[in-house]
């Protein structure tokens, strides 16, 4: 009861004060843009509005960025549906089954599938906000510690071995180059640089933002002005059919599980959203009994997705307000605003600001609701980009995606990549590989080197000490499962290995 | 013994900044400053650019921030900030050298700058191929423990505890080897004896989530990164690396009180202009920067990180002394820890 009354009290101050109300709206819009926009995320307007934020009150400033990072992290989906482009890496998994989902014409359902998961996702997990911030977040980083997300991370990688490929070899082989290019740079444990041919940009490494871009997007444009020129082109179908609530009712295990995954992911100091989306869409995957048409244009890989990384949005609250500990770059940002106001985020902030915490809970809540209503009639707009000829929607997304992977660091090395991975992607896509296990790998690989070398260092350098510690055990164990399962699907079992009947030019 | 000798020459330097909090005010007096200064030529005729080698939620992006907001406050010239982070600072340090040294663009760094330099000498001298504006923030390094730890309360205790462990405690660190942080506590392992090891965080939350979580028993941090924590009683401080505590840390032992004899070392961020930058145009700049640091919105920043705990200011002269002296300092330690120093 007192968490009802203080929610409607934080809903009171929130849209009790016009200029709390512009600002509300003004995220809630600016974020899906941003988010839309590659390269251009939600970050780069949180850094542009960080200054400005000294000049409102603390409740409007913190309030801007949670409806931010709500909204922004939804609004990437659109463009990773429509144009294979994800605007921002949490984004990557939708495109999966999303932007062949719009080559079949299925655009419509794609994107309605994609707000509706958003907003639901992100309105259980910060109702669990709301419930249970303390003792969530005090589990969360006494029970996480490196060998368990260590041990999430190789569960996921085994999962996401069976996603896109043609077959079991290409499969891991695709996880394998992903892995491999997230070693180039500094090594998390000794800071010794690594394949960077004395090169000082390669000492940061290879960013996965134009990286992804590059898999996705430009070698998506590759594949289908091929097409134009061998006259197989066939412009996506434009499709404004939403889908109804009984075909979303159908997913409705596939929403909880990610939820669940999204939630616990986003909880993660330095985990957040991105490692959320990739771990529901792969558990998406496993579950599912129609495996090898993942990647082809299922709603389910979109609805996956899409929960676990708006689910992770409220979760990533939960270690900020009640420890201070961001779990992501916007969350970092955040601790940015409480400063600029003289305040620090953390136990205190419950007990000196309570009225800013439900208002931030309150426009956290109505954020994501606000997806449901905004998001459609932004969707309802935007399908309609789908109409430009191809001729004239490539060269714009070619300059997005070029403009997307400078803006990240301002190196023209970040383009460069982005073009490399780009034709390699059209190449490995025609061969039978999967650009997303490159992609998972480059992502995973970057978080699971680190925290098995900070595992290794605190278990002794003993392997035997995962036995120990049980979490990371279970996590384990299901991962060793996991490939002992595909590889019996690969060479003892009867049917054609999976993916086998993919076609050449499969988005993934 | 090596290692002594090669820190008592520079220990006198380094120790000036073991000032008090009082005297850092002094010093923004800064008398012979102007209050005005005209633009040489028009300079700058348009807005600046920062380059910040790091993200902008970190300890240097926030600096960054504040002294931009600072200097414009002051001379109404907007400051772009492009953060360019990876490597250590490396990616912005080179980014940097590769700019017209006009003026136009300047640089944010930190004391890895200074310690990439002592290990290979081929990389930027922050005191010859920089020239340094100001430096605006030095500050010490702490060991903490949880608050509500009962298997140790102190210092003492902690090494006791340490020791018994053979091996097996645990303390959060930064992953760099040859960082300022891992030098500091090799001088700590080697001065008490105790074997700890140390766990690589390259980013803060992980590292301050892993001891409030348990997952470690101790951290090695600088008072202001961890403040929240320590205004919110879960963290608490059991070791100030300096020779003296200074009197917001009164109660916590110093390398004196704890009798661990080594120098050590200190984390400072500053600003920097191109070598090659027109000599007006510099002047106008060091103005600029070594009075914003006066500034009260920058000297209220600077408070908040406990900052002003120790003398933090260095005009251009004092920054280059600091690089030398850090510079000097690091290359003895390298060649005693065994590195390889090009």
């Amino acid at each position: 009861m007192e968490t009802f009354n203080n929610f409607i009290g934080g809903t009171v101050t929130l849209f009790g004060d016009p200029i709390g109300i512009l600002i509300f709206f003004g995220g809630v819009v600016g974020g899906m843009l941003f988010g839309a926009i590659p390269g251009v995320s939600m970050l780069t307007l949180a850094a542009i509005l960080l200054p400005f934020t000294a000049h409102l009150s603390a409740e409007h400033g913190i309030m801007l960025f949670s409806v931010i990072y709500c909204t922004g992290v939804y609004g990437g989906a659109i463009t990773a549906i429509l144009f294979n482009i994800p605007g921002a890496p949490e984004n990557a998994p939708t495109a999966f089954d999303g932007y062949p989902m719009t080559l079949d014409g299925r655009a419509g359902k794609a994107v309605g599938a994609a707000v509706m998961c958003s907003a639901i996702g992100g309105t259980v997990s910060c109702i669990i906000m709301m419930f249970a911030t303390a003792p969530i977040a005090g589990w969360a980083i006494s029970a996480f510690g490196p060998p368990e997300i260590f041990a999430l991370v190789f569960f996921g990688l085994a999962v996401a071995a069976s996603v896109g490929a043609k077959t079991f070899w290409k499969g891991w082989l695709s996880i394998m180059a992903g892995l491999m290019i997230a070693v180039v740079g500094l090594d998390p444990v000794g800071g010794i640089e690594r394949y960077n041919f004395n090169m000082p940009y390669l000492a940061a490494g290879i960013h996965f933002i134009p990286t992804i871009l590059g898999f996705f997007a430009v070698s998506e444009i590759f594949v289908q002005a091929e097409k134009k020129a061998t006259g197989a082109y066939k412009a996506p179908k434009l499709s404004v059919d939403f889908p109804t609530f009984k075909e979303l009712w159908l997913h409705k295990i596939a929403v909880i599980r990610s939820i669940i995954i999204g939630f616990f992911c986003g909880i993660l100091p330095g985990i957040g959203a991105t490692l959320a989306a990739f771990m529901g869409y792969n558990e998406a995957v496993r579950w599912s009994k129609d495996r090898i048409n993942f990647g082809k244009g299922k709603i389910e890989g979109v609805i996956s997705s899409e929960t676990a990384n708006n689910s992770a949005t409220g979760a990533a609250m939960i270690p900020l307000l009640a420890l201070g500990l961001p779990g992501g770059a916007l969350t970092a940002m955040m601790v940015g605003v409480f400063q600029m106001h003289d305040m620090e985020p953390g136990p205190l902030v419950f007990i000196n600001s309570p009225d800013l915490v439900w208002v931030v809970f309150a426009a956290m809540f109505f954020a994501n609701l606000s997806i449901l209503l905004v998001g459609f009639l932004e969707a309802k707009t935007i399908v309609n980009l789908l109409r430009i000829p191809f001729q004239f929607l490539a060269p714009m997304i070619l300059l997005l995606a070029t403009v997307g992977s400078y803006a990240v660091r301002g190196l023209v090395i970040d383009v460069v990549v982005m073009f490399v991975a780009g034709v390699a992607g059209f190449f490995l896509r025609r061969s039978g590989y999967s650009v997303a296990g490159i992609v998972l790998g480059l992502i995973l690989g970057k978080i699971g080197e680190q925290t098995f070398a900070q595992a290794m260092q605190m278990l002794h350098f003993e392997f035997t000490g995962f036995l120990s510690r049980p979490i990371a055990l279970g996590l384990l164990i299901a991962g060793f499962l996991t490939i002992a399962g595909s590889v019996y699907g690969a060479f003892f079992k009867k049917e054609a290995p999976q993916n086998n009947n993919a076609d050449a030019d499969s988005t993934v | 013994m090596n290692l002594r000798k090669t820190i008592i020459g520079t220990a006198i330097a380094l120790g000036a900044a073991t000032f008090t909090a009082g005297t850092a005010m002094a010093a923004c007096a800064t008398a012979d400053l102007p209050g005005e200064m005209e633009k040489p030529d028009g300079f700058p005729a348009r807005a600046l650019s920062m380059i910040v080698p790091y993200g902008p939620a970190g300890g240097s992006g926030q600096v960054a921030q504040a002294m931009a907001e600072a200097v414009t406050e002051l001379t109404k010239v907007s400051i772009n900030r492009d953060h360019k982070p990876g490597g250590s600072g490396t990616v912005g340090l080179t980014a940097y050298m590769a700019t017209p040294a006009d003026g136009y663009t300047v640089l944010e760094h930190i004391d890895d700058a200074a310690s990439a330099h002592a290990l290979d000498s081929s990389r930027p001298n922050p005191a010859e191929d920089l020239i340094p504006l100001v430096t605006s923030q030095i500050t010490f390094s702490q060991i903490y423990i949880r608050t509500n730890e009962d298997r140790f309360t102190d210092w003492p205790s902690f090494v006791e505890w340490v020791k018994a462990q053979d091996g097996k405690a645990t303390i959060a660190n930064v992953s760099k080897e040859g960082s300022m942080e891992r030098v500091t506590m090799k001088f700590i392992t080697d001065a008490t004896g105790m074997q700890i090891q140390q766990i690589s965080f390259d980013k803060g939350a992980p590292r301050y989530g892993a001891l409030a979580g348990g997952q470690v028993d101790a951290l090695f941090e600088q008072p202001g990164d961890v403040r929240k924590f320590l205004d919110s009683g879960m963290f608490k401080p059991i070791l100030t690396i300096l020779k003296d505590a200074p009197e917001a840390f009164a109660d916590v032992p110093s390398l004196t009180d704890a009798g661990l004899d080594f120098e050590p070392l200190f984390r400072f961020r500053g600003f920097y202009v191109a070598a090659g930058t027109p000599e007006d145009r510099v002047k106008w700049l060091q103005w600029a920067f070594q009075k914003a640091y006066c500034e009260e919105s920058y000297q209220a920043y600077n408070e908040s990180k406990f900052m002003t705990l120790i003398e933090s200011f260095r005009d251009t002269e004092g920054s280059k002394e600091l690089i030398n002296n850090t510079v000097a300092q690091y290359r003895g330690v390298y060649k005693d820890m065994g590195l390889e120093v090009k």
